[in-house]
């Protein structure tokens, strides 16, 4: 197999896959997950197989035609960068869903728990190897929606709709930002495609002296601080929590918020080596990292502290990405890296453990949790080496890549100089020093102290080994990459690092270092830690109070007055267009046609009445018409329901007459048929009300509907007289085109079905889709009446 | 409107037009028809059933779930767009062969025939699935 199609294989063997999930289900019943995880470790064995390419330092390549008309072709871009996360998505993947086999109850709707964890694990993979940035766009917004998916997956929760409406409002919303940004980028280079931007020196030139630079750049990042909930942005990924623990793991800890720092590591080549790319890069990073980081103190549900940690975490890294200076543009990538790698380890590992705590002492409160490491001894084990490297404990592999944040933050104060040469060390040993309070908090409050067992079950045991082996394992990779980083070293980080500065690289992590600059920050670390750990409670409870005075210092607050504003403002927008009165629709309709049509009638007409009418009328056109005048007026004036229905089907049935008249047997078939169907119809419903028009119809109103009636009528027959006789149109008619056509092209010599299946195949596609969901929407009309208001 | 005289007419109409609904559905390429006349053809006689003989009655004995023909009519229609894609052909393009038939003679096989196949599902299912889903409503 080649790589490409391995590639390819890897990408859309899991959506082929969630495709036939809810049929195998029928067989495997509640085993699916063990189907699901097959598939997931299938990908990463097919990205495994490109490996030995990518890490040899061969990018891959391959592009098949897309959309040529614009010029995107659907591309594959692999190198380090895309690998490893390729990777991180599978691996964690196969991880996840094993894990979900004991976590998730049988009673739980499995098959499509499982159809959106593989759709997400597809789009994540096709969302690293895409070629081009409108393929990145697409897979980016399928792995926002398959997570809003998941976060609602318990859709009868508010929490979950909550959580799962902002996150896709702020994900999906910052990935238009990405495509305005790409676009731009496409305006200054004229090319999607990343590799022609990326090997192509002088086009980065072109585009670090472009006037754009700035705004491509933001609106870039934009997409990027949404993802990875950074800044103002974070708000998503607390709520997001709402989700079944997995899907917590998997998605808001170890992939799709890496998508945020994916972007900003693809883009690197392009953006670094500036100031705009270090104030922005590092100055969100270093706000959030800290923001996050103490906001983390006053959650007591043990997956909010997680998910405050992940903020704080991936702000880390977004820290290091924009470390960078004119010489040595990809200073902190690296580190970054390093540290992207070992997050996806050790906080998937918390967050199972979580899960395991909450499955077996039903609770995440961590005021109600303590003393259950004599009930979960191994659990207690792992979740300790997994938060020891989250808090930089040697030898995890958490101190090593905390190590090399350090040492990078002391080289780019260094860079910058004067005050920032301590401000940016302080800053990264600040960040340092809330992730060591908040980690012990986490074994402290769960493991240690006295059990209270008021609020805890009796008998808590260790969980099932489905769901123990998979947090055992990641606490091994946890403790095998701080023991010998050589391996992720030279496998993993020194590909990507070269995918992203675009030059090899070749780094030395030792756990000793020697006395630097890094081992004292390291030293200060761990006695702040400790004695903010000593307040820890204090703190909190001093920020439920400012939280309390303040309540408007919150983005939530303006988060929640936008999104209810907007509800409101979209209400009455509706109530004002949709007042739900038939008559006003029709109103609103025929006027529109009256005003389309009368206009250009008048205006390109040059005599409204053409000079060289026919008043030569056959006879028996002439009794056709009579007839349907007549008809026409019974409809108009007679009192009775059934006859005024007759009346109006009689005037179709003559126009269907007068298609055969005119030789066009296809109009005159639809038009008997659909006249046969909608007076059925009118049958029906005459059945169910009064027989006679009873109530009395005011004059004015007459008079509205006269007038209005008459225009239209104007209308038409101007456009008629016009359309045969007076208005020579400048376009070539079209049937011309089919009639000489449709047989070569198409082999069919009824015109309008050709037209309708073959020449604008697409339209009718589009037609009896609209078609299916009008059958739908009709179907909830009437069965959400009466539910709610 | 449920007589004597209409429920007889309506019997014997059924099986009659059902055909001439395929008839019409099959010859459409070459000669008035194709599967929107059809569909509507098909789709009316189940409704003059549904009207004539009542829903309830009608639908103790004979109650397809035609959400599942129209989702069908739209699988087998979007499938027949994306077989060109199978194929290395643009999305839509559509193929002409001549078949010759023992006995019968030479016939023409379009793949947009499938396509129009799949439009008479819809409608069928479409119009039928509202009709059912209104007339049952309170």
């Amino acid at each position: 197999m080649d790589s490409f199609t391995a590639i390819i294989l890897a990408i859309f063997l899991p959506f082929a896959a969630a495709i036939f999930i809810p049929l195998l289900e029928k067989f495997l019943k509640h085993r699916i997950g063990w189907f699901a995880a097959g598939i997931a470790f299938l990908s990463f064995a097919l990205i495994g197989i490109v490996a030995p390419e990518i890490i040899h330092g061969h990018i891959i390549q391959h592009s098949i035609e897309w959309m040529p008309s614009i010029g995107a072709e659907f591309s594959i871009y692999a190198d380090g960068l895309a690998m490893m996360i390729g990777f991180i998505a599978s691996g964690i993947g196969v991880i996840i869903i094993s894990y979900s086999n004991g976590y998730m109850s049988h009673k739980e709707d499995l098959p499509r728990y499982y159809q959106y964890l593989l759709l997400f694990m597809g789009s994540m993979i096709g969302m690293v190897f895409a070629g081009n940035t409108l393929q990145l766009f697409i897979f980016w917004e399928l792995t926002s929606i398959t997570s809003f998916m998941l976060i609602g997956y318990w859709r009868g929760k508010p929490a979950s709709i909550y959580g799962a409406t902002k996150s896709l409002l702020l994900t999906a919303g910052g990935g238009l930002f990405m495509l305005a940004g790409f676009i731009l980028l496409h305006t200054i280079t004229g090319s999607y495609d990343i590799a022609t931007i990326l090997q192509n020196p002088a086009i980065i030139e072109n585009i670090k002296a472009h006037p754009f630079f700035l705004i491509t750049l933001i609106l870039i990042l934009i997409g990027a601080a949404a993802k990875s909930a950074q800044g103002p942005f974070y708000i998503w990924l607390p709520n997001a929590m709402e989700a079944p623990t997995p899907v917590s793991a998997f998605l808001h800890s170890a992939t799709m918020v890496k998508a945020g720092i994916y972007l900003v590591a693809r883009v690197h080549p392009i953006f670094s080596g500036t100031e705009a790319w270090f104030i922005l890069v590092s100055g969100i990073g270093i706000f959030t990292m800290l923001l996050a980081g103490f906001l983390a103190f006053r959650q007591t549900d043990i997956k909010a502290i997680l998910a405050y940690s992940t903020i704080s975490q991936l702000a880390y890294m977004m820290t290091m990405y924009g470390y960078t200076s004119y010489h040595e543009p990809g200073l902190g990538v690296a580190a970054a890296t390093f540290h992207l790698l070992n997050h996806a380890t050790f906080k998937a590992c918390l967050f199972l453990v979580a899960g395991i705590v909450a499955h077996e002492a039903a609770t995440r409160d961590i005021r109600k949790l303590g003393g259950l490491r004599k009930d979960m001894p191994i659990t207690f084990i792992i979740a300790s080496i997994a938060a020891l490297a989250m808090a930089g404990i040697p030898p995890l592999n958490g101190f090593l890549s905390k190590e090399m944040f350090y040492e990078t933050s002391v080289e780019m104060g260094h860079i910058i100089g004067g005050p920032f040469t301590f401000l940016i060390p302080a800053a990264a040993v600040l960040g340092g020093v809330f992730t060591f309070a908040y980690s012990i908090k986490l074994i402290d409050g769960i493991f240690l102290g006295e059990k209270h067992h008021d609020h805890l079950p009796e008998h808590i045991h260790e969980p099932p080994y489905t769901m123990l082996i998979p947090a055992a394992f990641l606490a091994g990779l946890v403790i095998l990459f701080g023991l010998v980083p050589s391996i992720p070293i030279h496998n993993i980080i020194e590909p990507t690092t070269a995918g992203i500065i675009l030059e090899e690289v070749h780094l030395h992590v030792k756990l000793w270092h020697g006395l630097t600059p890094a081992f004292f920050m390291t030293l200060i670390t761990f006695i702040a830690g400790l004695g903010i750990y000593t307040r820890y409670d204090k703190i909190a409870a001093w920020q439920d109070r400012f939280n309390a005075r303040y309540p408007r210092i919150s983005v939530n607050y303006y988060y929640d007055r936008i999104v209810d504003g907007a509800k409101g403002s979209a209400k009455g927008f509706a109530n004002f267009t949709q007042p739900g009165n038939v008559k006003t629709y029709i109103y609103a309709i025929l006027l529109l046609m009256v005003i389309l049509f009368a206009i250009p009638a008048f205006m390109m007409a040059t005599q409204v009445f053409p000079a060289n009418l026919n008043f030569d009328i056959p006879l028996y056109e002439a009794l056709i018409m009579t007839l349907m005048v007549s008809a026409a007026i019974a409809a108009a004036t007679l009192h009775r329901y059934l006859a005024a229905v007759i009346a109006l089907s009689t005037v179709g049935y003559l126009v269907s007459l007068v298609f055969i008249y005119l030789k066009a047997p296809d109009l005159a078939l639809t038009q008997v048929l659909v006249e046969t169907l909608s007076t059925i119809i009118f049958l029906l419903v005459i059945a169910k009300i009064p027989q006679t028009f009873k109530e009395k119809i005011p004059k004015t109103t007459l008079a509205r509907d006269i007038v209005i009636s008459s225009a239209v009528a104007a209308t038409v027959l101007v456009l008629l007289l016009n359309a045969t006789q007076g208005i020579v149109s400048p376009f070539e008619s079209l049937s011309y085109y089919f009639l000489e056509n449709s047989v070569p092209l198409a082999g069919g010599h009824n015109i309008v079905n050709v037209i309708l299946v073959d020449f604008r195949g697409y339209d009718t596609l589009g037609e009896i889709s609209v078609l299916c969901l009008a059958a739908l929407g009709v179907y909830n009309l009437i069965h959400s009446r009466g539910e709610g208001e | 409107m449920t007589t004597l005289i209409t429920k007889t007419i309506t019997k014997i109409c059924i099986p009659l037009v059902i055909l001439f609904s395929i008839s019409l559905l099959l010859a459409g390429h070459n000669n008035p028809g194709g599967g929107f006349i059809g569909g509507v053809m098909f789709a009316s006689v189940i409704s003059l059933t549904y009207v004539v003989f009542g829903l309830k009655y009608i639908k103790s004995f004979f109650n397809p779930s035609w959400d599942k023909w129209f989702g069908f009519g739209l699988l087998l229609s979007s499938l027949t767009a994306f077989g060109a894609i199978v194929y290395g052909y643009n999305f839509f393009r559509s193929s002409i062969k001549f078949v010759e038939i023992p006995l019968y003679g030479e016939i023409e096989l379009v793949s947009a025939a499938l396509f129009d196949i799949g439009v008479y599902f819809v409608v069928i299912g479409t119009l039928l699935y509202i009709f059912k889903n209104v007339g049952e409503d309170e």
